[in-house]
């Protein structure tokens, strides 16, 4: 059977990319950012998982307005980088994990969950920036990946208990494939951001902290929160933070939380991670 | 599923507005469509030489408001945002002549750039 080996939560905000592109971890404005970091590097380089569940949204990329899934599921063998506007990044296109991508898309439908199924599409910062700080800048990525999508640009987006629900679903799904092969679940997104509006600019770092001591130990806080509660504390941006909640549903109710990070600000945005393990794992492994 | 308190926030926005924070919502979308479209078709580099060649004859090409345009054409990034411009959209509009978002963010709110990094995102002012 599939093991689930942990769940991530993590930032995914463009200036990081830009930062690493110009070489700029090591400046004053970057360095505390980015070495916060580096145990998460660790722990997933220890981990070697061989599948990656992103959970994330497009940023006006790969969708426009003209149709916007609410879930969509990414199910290619491969996925290339996006031209956001800048020119194409130079990091490795992804392969993707398709077996396990159609088993969930049979899931999720058989689960009530109707995704679009995305056979060719490209990828956006929202899931580069993720990979780029767990792995580095590697030659080729040293894992599969599955992107789920999330849409949170125009409303109305999911909400918070039917990520949770859809959480329960991915866990599922894990449990009932047959490969052999170590699975780790991303939550991407957030924390504090508003970049539109009179309130653009807003931060509110006592909820980010929150957020990152909460997510593994009291979730249900969360997942029972109202988007609105979402936009009013973490900005109309950071409501992202709805997409950590599939992770962390993934995840036993029990869970350790590994490590956690935070950083603000990072470009407009409070920035951060936490890595859970399920409490069941952590305890086999002292065994 | 334990029930959660009612949830007002739709196609149509927050029933309980949340102060300065415009949602992109039904209304939003639909006021800045051509804007957006516009916008978005900066994604491909054939494009942004045709923007950068000839604002003007570029913008022909879109059914914008003359709002709009000029809000364009001006870099007016508050005025997009209220014409129903969405800011994963617009921000494609910088590249042609960068400036960091953190400006954009300065220039919605009415702000010095400096003094909307240290009174909004709490950096310390650099500057006088
Ligand atoms: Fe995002």
């Amino acid at each position: 059977m599939a093991e689930l080996i942990g769940g991530c939560g993590t930032s995914h905000v463009p200036s990081i990319g830009i930062a690493l592109d110009r070489g700029l971890q090591d400046t004053p404005d970057w360095k505390p950012f980015f070495d916060g970091y580096i145990p998460a590097k660790q722990w997933i380089a220890e981990q070697k998982p061989d599948i990656a569940i992103v959970i994330f949204n497009d940023h006006g990329n790969a969708f426009f307005l003209d149709r916007v899934p609410t879930l969509a599921l990414g199910v290619a063998e491969e996925y290339q980088i996006i031209d956001e506007g800048w020119g194409k990044r130079d990091i490795p296109s992804f392969k993707g994990a398709a077996d396990f991508s159609w088993h969930l898309a049979d899931a999720m439908v058989e689960g009530h969950f109707d995704p679009l199924i995305c056979r060719e599409i490209e990828l956006d910062h929202g899931i580069q920036v993720p990979m780029e700080l767990f792995f580095g800048r590697p030659e080729e990525w040293p894992v599969k990946i599955v992107p789920i999508f999330v849409n949170t640009v125009q409303y109305p987006i999911p909400t918070p208990q039917r990520m949770w629900e859809l959480g329960q679903l991915l866990r599922k799904a894990i449990e009932s494939w047959a490969g052999e092969e170590r699975i780790v679940v991303f939550g991407t997104g957030g924390l504090t951001h508003q970049l539109q509006g009179a309130r653009a600019g807003f931060m509110n770092r006592e909820a980010d902290k929150a957020w990152l001591a909460e997510i593994g130990p009291n979730p249900e806080k969360y997942r029972d929160w109202t988007r609105e509660q979402f936009v009013e504390t973490f900005g109309s941006e950071g409501a992202e933070l709805i997409m950590w909640l599939v992770m962390r549903a993934a995840m036993d109710a029990d869970v350790r939380t590994v490590m956690s990070h935070y950083y603000a600000p990072a470009s407009m945005t409070g920035a951060g991670m936490v890595v859970l393990e399920n409490e069941a794992l952590a305890t086999e492994e002292a065994a | 599923m334990s029930a959660s308190k009612p949830d007002t926030l739709a196609s149509d926005g927050a029933k309980t507005p949340i102060p300065d924070t415009p949602l992109f919502d039904r209304a939003g979308s639909h006021r800045g469509y051509e804007m957006n479209k516009m916008a978005m078709s900066l994604v491909s580099a054939a494009n942004r030489e045709a923007f950068a060649a000839d604002e003007e004859a570029y913008l022909d090409r879109y059914k914008l408001s003359p709002e709009q345009r000029a809000a364009v054409l001006a870099r007016d990034w508050q005025e997009m945002v209220r014409l129903g411009g969405n800011i994963f959209y617009i921000l494609k509009i910088s590249a042609l002549d960068p400036m960091p978002v953190t400006a954009i963010g300065a220039a919605q709110v009415g702000m010095e750039h400096e003094d909307f990094l240290v009174e909004r995102l709490g950096k310390e002012r650099k500057n006088g």
